[in-house]
């Protein structure tokens, strides 16, 4: 393959619209380029002039699958705005909404999303004549998704009992006890899981950009703390400093944002993948000896690892989740889940959570009538554009020095962009 | 086919709905999935049904569903199932080539249906781009103010809320497929918190927009201690005025209300004539 042009025009099993160009020229790749063509729908600027009640409701719409992290993150943008202190039980409930949307949303990128690339289909229905237990038992996953979110937060999809301070509604405690019977009635089939994914042969690069993840003491976590962390830059900074750290930027075949750190000017990944190489050690006792089977230790530096990152952390939330729902169920957390009351004031507040697809910043400046006056959004794929068209790059510099035919370049091009498990809808919000 | 539903016609389907009856072909109809500008979560909801996900599609060819399979959009299909609002030119283009070809369109969401949350964008368009970007990127297309799918084309059936309702899809798609003309119901929300016995936000000085609101979805955010948001539309027998009254006589004020409609339902021409 000497001369070649490749162009995967909307890119498809992933969420949104994006097109990939890889072009080779005298057998070297020359340009690379990841278009996000994505409807601009302008959220910083729908959020601007409204109170800060409705913004939950307004940002939680940039993205069907991670609603609740845009809910989250802009409670926690609010709260730090208001000087509110939710309870531990609140937090605890929120981590719960949380990790339903991480249930959601791997189960569906892996079993739906991605499996096709590694059993040669084009999509995940021939799975139901060939292995209707695996699909099955998949689906149940997601279905458990779907339950921890429609009962914690009122529906599957853009929750609405989390509120400023707490929460509008809570399930009885043998409602918890329930849930956490069948995660753990779960663990068996994703354990295997991880060893499935294991099992799929990928490519073997790494990643040249750095890594970002919340980084907590003692803790793997996603909402619960707000530090942030470039692994390979060792660099820790605290989400109130993110324009200091982060610097995104415009380019003209991307209606989303491409995004860099600003200390060392380079791309970086926001994934599961980056959040493993940070708290690995904080993982689930099951979790940590999946990983350890599979392979995943820090540091791993193959972006296509990030799949059997996402079913690792399916095995760590069920068995966390689990543990969550029952010591909800035993009251054992402080305080009650009844919104705190709090007084509208004048400030400034970033939200910063882990979103299934990797770290979620929501910037806000509310006035003293609780009316939004600035709003800045960057969410993980944002962040992960750049990296990906790095990466990208490096792939197909390895495989066509190899000589790899066009269509099976194609194919892995495609793998390595649905790695990363990107929503490109959030990308450009 | 025989006679759709008026240009913007909420909820009634075609005269002589159904795709058995109506359609020239007696096979399985061959579906399309398109989404436009949107959160992409009506489409997960369809997923979400996933008890009877296999068994619902076994009912149909499902020829084109970008978000699930790598398989290109066919030239020839019966139905399509169109997801988000229209912002663009190319978008209205888009439509334009959906209906020509299909013979049953479905208004999938509220997007679709109102214009939804990105809806709230059309309010002083112009200058929105220029809030997010230096320069606008080329990709972004010929950009226009947000609007409706059923703005822009005729629908046969419309799924509407944000997010839709997962039976609801599955009861409009059987209607689609096997023939019913039953339309949505044009009453209001209030009924519905009645039948619940959950009470009314009102006498807690809290607005709510199930006063103005089509029913249909259970009142279900109430059942969960929220107000209604408006996300199913105004209702055709809303009386707009009557409730603003309503609104002042609990102390609260008709500003408030109309700028919490505009949530879901900004480009209702009912909201735009309010002055």
């Amino acid at each position: 393959m000497t001369n070649t042009a490749l162009h995967i025009d909307h890119i498809a099993r992933v969420e949104g619209h994006g097109n990939v160009r890889v072009v080779v020229a005298d057998g070297a790749v020359d340009t690379v380029e990841i278009q996000v063509v994505e409807p601009a729908r302008f959220f910083e600027s729908m959020v601007r002039g409204r109170d800060y009640s409705e913004v939950t409701y307004i940002s939680s719409r940039i993205c069907g699958i991670c609603s609740a992290s845009h809910v989250v993150t802009d409670l926690k943008a609010i709260e730090r705005a208001f000087d509110v202190q939710p309870s531990a039980r609140t937090q605890a409930i929120r981590e719960l909404l949380v990790y339903g949307s991480y249930l959601q949303n791997h189960a569906t990128h892996l079993f739906v999303l991605a499996t096709p690339d590694f059993v040669g289909t084009p999509d995940i229905f021939p799975l139901a004549a060939s292995d209707p237990a695996l699909l099955n038992s998949a689906l149940e996953v997601k279905a458990l998704g779907n339950e921890l979110c429609t009962r914690i937060g009122g529906r599957s999809v853009h929750p609405i009992t989390a509120v400023v301070g707490g929460f509008t509604h809570e399930v009885a405690p043998e409602e918890y006890l329930e849930l956490a019977g069948k995660m753990e009635g779960m663990l068996p089939f994703m354990e295997k899981a991880v060893d499935l994914f294991n099992s799929f042969p990928i490519t073997d690069i790494s990643t040249d950009g750095d890594m970002l993840a919340m980084v907590q003491d003692g803790y793997y976590p996603i909402i619960t703390a707000d530090t942030a962390r470039f692994l390979q830059a060792d660099l820790t900074f605290e989400a109130g400093d993110i324009g200091d750290n982060i610097e995104e930027y415009a380019v003209d075949r991307s209606a989303a944002l491409f995004a860099r750190a600003r200390a060392t000017g380079r791309p970086y990944m926001a994934t599961a993948l980056s959040r493993i190489n940070a708290s690995w050690k904080h993982l689930s006792s099951n979790a940590k000896v999946a990983a350890a089977k599979a392979g995943l230790r820090p540091p791993e530096l193959n972006p296509l690892k990030n799949n059997v990152a996402q079913a690792v952390e399916l095995v760590d939330a069920l068995e966390r989740c689990a543990g969550i729902c029952r010591r909800l169920a035993a009251d054992g957390y402080a305080g009650t889940s009844e919104p705190v009351p709090f007084s509208v004031k004048a400030g400034r507040g970033v939200g910063f959570t882990e979103a299934p697809r990797g770290a979620l910043f929501h910037d806000l400046t509310i006035d003293e009538a609780g009316k939004v006056v600035h709003a800045s959004i960057l969410t993980p794929t944002a962040q992960n554009l750049a990296n990906i068209e790095a990466d990208v790059r490096k792939l197909a510099e390895k495989l066509v020095g190899e000589g790899i035919a066009e269509a099976a370049l194609k194919l892995e091009v495609e793998k390595l962009i649905r790695a990363y498990d990107p929503c490109f809808s959030c990308s450009v919000h | 086919m025989g006679s759709m539903g008026n240009k913007g016609n909420r909820g009634a389907g075609p005269s002589d709905a159904g795709l058995r009856k109506a359609g020239p072909r007696s096979g399985t109809p061959r579906v399309v999935v398109v989404g436009l500008a949107s959160c992409f979560g009506c489409q997960l909801q369809i997923t979400n049904n996933e008890k009877h996900l296999l068994e619902v599609l076994g009912q149909f060819d499902l020829t084109y569903w970008q978000l699930l399979s790598s398989a290109p959009m066919p030239e020839d299909f019966d139905v399509a199932i169109i997801e988000g609002a229209v912002t663009t030119e190319e978008s209205v283009q888009v439509l334009a080539e959906l209906r020509a070809k299909a013979q049953v369109v479905i208004a999938l969401g509220a997007c679709a249906n109102t214009a939804g949350i990105p809806g709230i964008a059309a309010k002083g368009f112009c200058g929105r781009p220029a809030e997010v970007y230096s320069t606008l990127p080329s990709v972004c297309g010929d950009l226009i103010a947000p609007r409706s799918v059923t703005s822009v084309i005729e629908v046969d059936y419309q799924v509407p809320c944000c997010p839709i309702d997962p039976s609801e899809f599955l009861e409009v798609l059987s209607k689609a497929f096997y023939g019913s003309n039953r339309p949505l119901t044009e009453k209001t929300m209030c009924g519905d918190c009645k039948r619940n016995e959950t009470g009314c936000f009102y006498p807690q000085q809290e607005l709510c927009l199930g006063l103005v609101t089509r029913a249909g979805c259970g009142a279900r955010c109430v059942k969960v201690g929220r107000p209604c948001s408006g996300c199913r539309g105004i209702s055709p027998e809303a009386n707009l005025a009557s409730a603003r009254e309503s609104v002042v006589r609990y102390g609260l004020a008709a500003e408030g209300f109309d700028a919490a409609l505009e949530l879901f339902n900004q480009t209702n021409p009912l909201l735009q004539g309010k002055d």
